[in-house]
């Protein structure tokens, strides 16, 4: 009895599914803006661009807090950049004014357990350094900064020692 | 034994289920108007997906919202009330999974649900999966409970 109730009930929802499918093409068919049955080409799923929406801290080349451990410094340029020279223990994370930077590396940040996250940049106008650290902020991260002028004044800073 | 035969036998399951079904089919009805509408939009909702191979998308779009329209006015009239169900749950169990995939792969879109506008207009998240896996729930009540169904079957039968 039971199987014969499922059987039916199966029965009956694959006629709707049927009837439904049937509707639908006919009135796909009859209507100006119909749709071609199969995709001619990609949709263009549309990323947003990564919003700016969150507020980074600027910290002097000189900021005690640069060299506290429980700071994670990220170096927002690029990778040529990162090789020819970077602050000791810094991370690279090139910076895309166009994409987004990957979920998987925002991650890793929330991960490594930091109590501060700051981002050196390029020091240009506009700062790489600055837009990574306000994407970042605005993904969810916390106490995130940036070093005002970036790599060139974080480098004459670590070689002149004190200011 | 003796207990769950009493709790599937219990005649009030079917005034219960009558305002599940009432605000599931609905719900269904509401939400597969706009698709209908603007089958391009609802494409590109699901597109966004990232779910289905592209030959699928559009089919899936063009056919989805009428399994809706019917499966959500069989509830409401208590026409073949438990197949309405079992597609309505299927939907609500492919709808989960989508939204899981979506959710877990972090994609900020439209949930398409019930408004064709952008992930601004109708965003995911994971309320949204909370309010669907209630929704499911609801179908499957009427699925396994309700046995009589009020309704139009029910008044031509009598």
């Amino acid at each position: 009895m039971r199987d014969e109730t499922l059987k039916s009930t199966c029965r009956d929802a694959a006629w709707v599914v049927a009837v439904a499918f049937g509707l639908a093409l006919g009135v796909n068919a009859v209507r100006s803006d119909g749709l071609p049955l199969v995709a001619d080409r990609e949709y263009q799923v549309l990323v947003p661009c990564p919003e700016v929406g969150g507020e980074a801290a600027a910290l002097a080349p000189t900021d005690p807090a640069l060299r506290d451990p429980r700071t994670v410094l990220l170096d927002a340029r690029d990778a040529a950049a990162f090789a020819a020279w970077h602050a000791p223990g810094a991370r690279s994370v090139p910076y895309d004014y166009l994409a987004p930077t990957p979920q998987e590396t925002v991650r890793e940040i929330l991960a490594s357990g930091a109590a501060r996250v700051v981002v050196v940049g390029d020091g240009d106008d506009p700062d790489s350094g600055r837009e990574l650290a306000r994407e970042l902020a605005g993904r969810g991260l916390q106490n995130v900064a940036f070093v005002t002028g970036g790599a060139p004044a974080l480098k004459a800073a670590l070689a002149g020692g004190a200011p | 034994m003796t207990r769950p035969a009493a709790v599937s036998t219990w005649r009030g399951h079917a005034a219960l289920a009558l305002l599940a079904r009432l605000y599931l089919g609905g719900l269904f009805v509401w939400a597969a108007v706009h698709k209908i509408a603007d089958p391009g939009a609802f494409a590109l909702d699901v597109a966004t997906y990232q779910f289905l191979p592209l030959p699928l998308i559009n089919l899936f779009a063009l056919g989805l919202p009428w399994v809706e329209v019917l499966a959500g006015a069989m509830l409401v009239l208590g026409l073949r009330v438990r197949a309405a169900a079992l597609l309505v749950a299927l939907m609500m169990v492919a709808f989960l999974i989508a939204l899981g995939h979506a959710l877990h792969a972090g994609l900020d879109l439209s949930c398409g649900c019930f408004a064709s506008g952008g992930a601004a207009a109708d965003p995911i998240s994971w309320r949204t999966l909370v309010r669907d896996g209630l929704w499911l729930l609801l179908a499957l009540y009427v699925l396994a409970l309700d046995r009589r169904p009020i309704g139009v079957e029910r008044l031509s039968r009598s």
